[in-house]
């Protein structure tokens, strides 16, 4: 809680430059002069998992890529971070899914995509602390350029992909419907969609929403 | 001065901790999402009322404003903060041209006690909102507006008919809020007209 006051994070306020994403404008003459354009629009159903090769620094020190976690039955990637609220509510719940679906032919891999300037805790120390307390029994990675998750248009945490055995995304969104209150959880969406996968059938509801933290994209180089 | 301030402070927070905290379940959720709490008696500490996203956008689209700045925040949202005082200063400068800001808080668990506080610092002397419990998560975005990802901050621009005229997830400057507004009442004939 202290981590997140108004008042104790003063270097925060420094933080470079405005992630800014104009979703959508009717009407009203809106220049474009103070938008400083990151429009995170999520791939598609049916997309190819992007940037599926590009090295990772995993907690462990090693580097690895989406392509290296692929499972013979589909493949997990949910993009979270250590410091966002919405994250821990569902930590738990992630952590379940992902050790129990990484034991049935489905790759799994968390990426954290925020940059470490905006908060702290999202570093690799934060990031290998917490994997460990969680005991995530698969990859968490560090997207060093942010780049992974804007190829991914991924913009808040956690927000999860899931592709089928081909590589194709067949669920995009959240984790469930209450992320403050898991024993009121009627729609287990990302189990439901991992269970499909796994057994090869047809995810029902493919695409979810839900509140989450804007994920902090690191400046481009 | 300081010290009773700080101490009306806690008080507040723990009103709204008291009606307003999250991971409450069954008549007291409903209850606490359907009427206001008063953050406490006194004139400098903002009223925040757990509300549906139905509520919000009532209080948006409410008779009396030219143009409306509804902000969705949470005090641990660092491009939210770091916005914050922008948004704030356009408010009051647009305030006698008819804008009203409206913002909704999503703060949960242990940080809504951080909101009264947080909304006192930044001078905010009107009611303001916090995410309630009654709707699940995709039901409250997707009532607050379809198009909305989830992420924060997030803001729209509504006329005064209520109309939606802009909308952006991500942080913005005084610049952005300030011409979001004009192009409303830029284009809105009654906007220069003196306000009663």
């Amino acid at each position: 809680m202290n981590l997140h006051s108004p008042l104790r994070t003063p270097l925060h306020l420094l933080a470079g430059a405005a992630l800014f994403a104009v979703i959508g404008v009717a009407g009203g003459p809106l220049s474009p002069a103070h938008a400083q354009e990151e429009v995170a629009t999520p791939i598609a159903l049916g997309t190819a998992i992007p940037m599926a090769d590009t090295k990772l620094k995993n907690v462990d020190g090693k580097e690895l890529a989406i392509a290296d976690v692929k499972g013979k039955k589909g493949t997990l990637v949910v993009f979270t971070c250590n410091h966002c609220p919405w994250a821990k509510a569902w930590e738990t719940r992630i952590v379940d899914l992902g050790n129990k679906f990484s034991t049935k032919g489905v790759g799994v891999i968390a990426i954290n995509a925020n940059d470490p300037e905006a908060y702290p805790e999202d570093d690799f120390a934060g990031t290998q602390e917490r994997a460990k307390q969680r005991g995530m029994k698969y990859p968490y990675v560090i997207d060093e350029t942010s780049d992974v998750a804007r190829a991914f248009g991924a913009s808040r945490t956690p927000e999860a992909f899931v592709f089928d055995a081909g590589g194709k995304l067949v669920y995009h969104g959240a984790i469930d419907d209450n992320s403050r209150e898991p024993d009121k959880v009627s729609a287990r969406y990302l189990n439901d969609a991992l269970l499909a996968v796994s057994s090869g059938k047809k995810v029902a509801v493919a695409e979810t929403k839900a509140m989450g933290c804007s994920i902090k994209y690191r400046k481009k180089a | 001065m300081l010290r009773s301030r700080a101490t009306l402070l806690a008080a507040a927070a723990l009103a709204l901790g008291a009606g307003a905290g999250c991971g409450r379940s069954g008549e007291s959720a409903r209850t606490a999402s359907s009427q206001a709490v008063p953050a406490a008696s006194v004139v400098d500490t903002p009223q925040v009322t757990p509300a549906s996203s139905q509520a919000v956008l009532a209080a948006v689209k409410a008779p009396g404003a030219q143009v409306v700045l509804l902000n969705v925040w949470a005090t641990w949202c660092v491009p939210c903060r770091e916005e914050f005082p922008d948004l704030m200063r356009v408010g009051k400068e647009y305030r006698d041209r008819g804008l009203r800001v409206v913002l909704l808080s999503a703060d949960f668990g242990e940080t809504v006690s951080d909101v009264p506080g947080f909304l006192a610092q930044h001078g905010v002397d009107f009611p303001s909102y916090l995410r309630g419990s009654d709707e699940d998560d995709q039901a409250f975005v997707n009532g607050i507006d379809p198009r909305w990802s989830g992420a924060m901050p997030a803001t729209w621009v509504f006329d005064g008919s209520g109309q939606v005229r802009a909308f952006w997830e991500g942080r913005a400057d005084h610049a952005r809020f300030e011409q979001a507004v004009l192009a409303v009442l830029d284009s809105t004939p009654q906007a220069t007209e003196a306000r009663p």
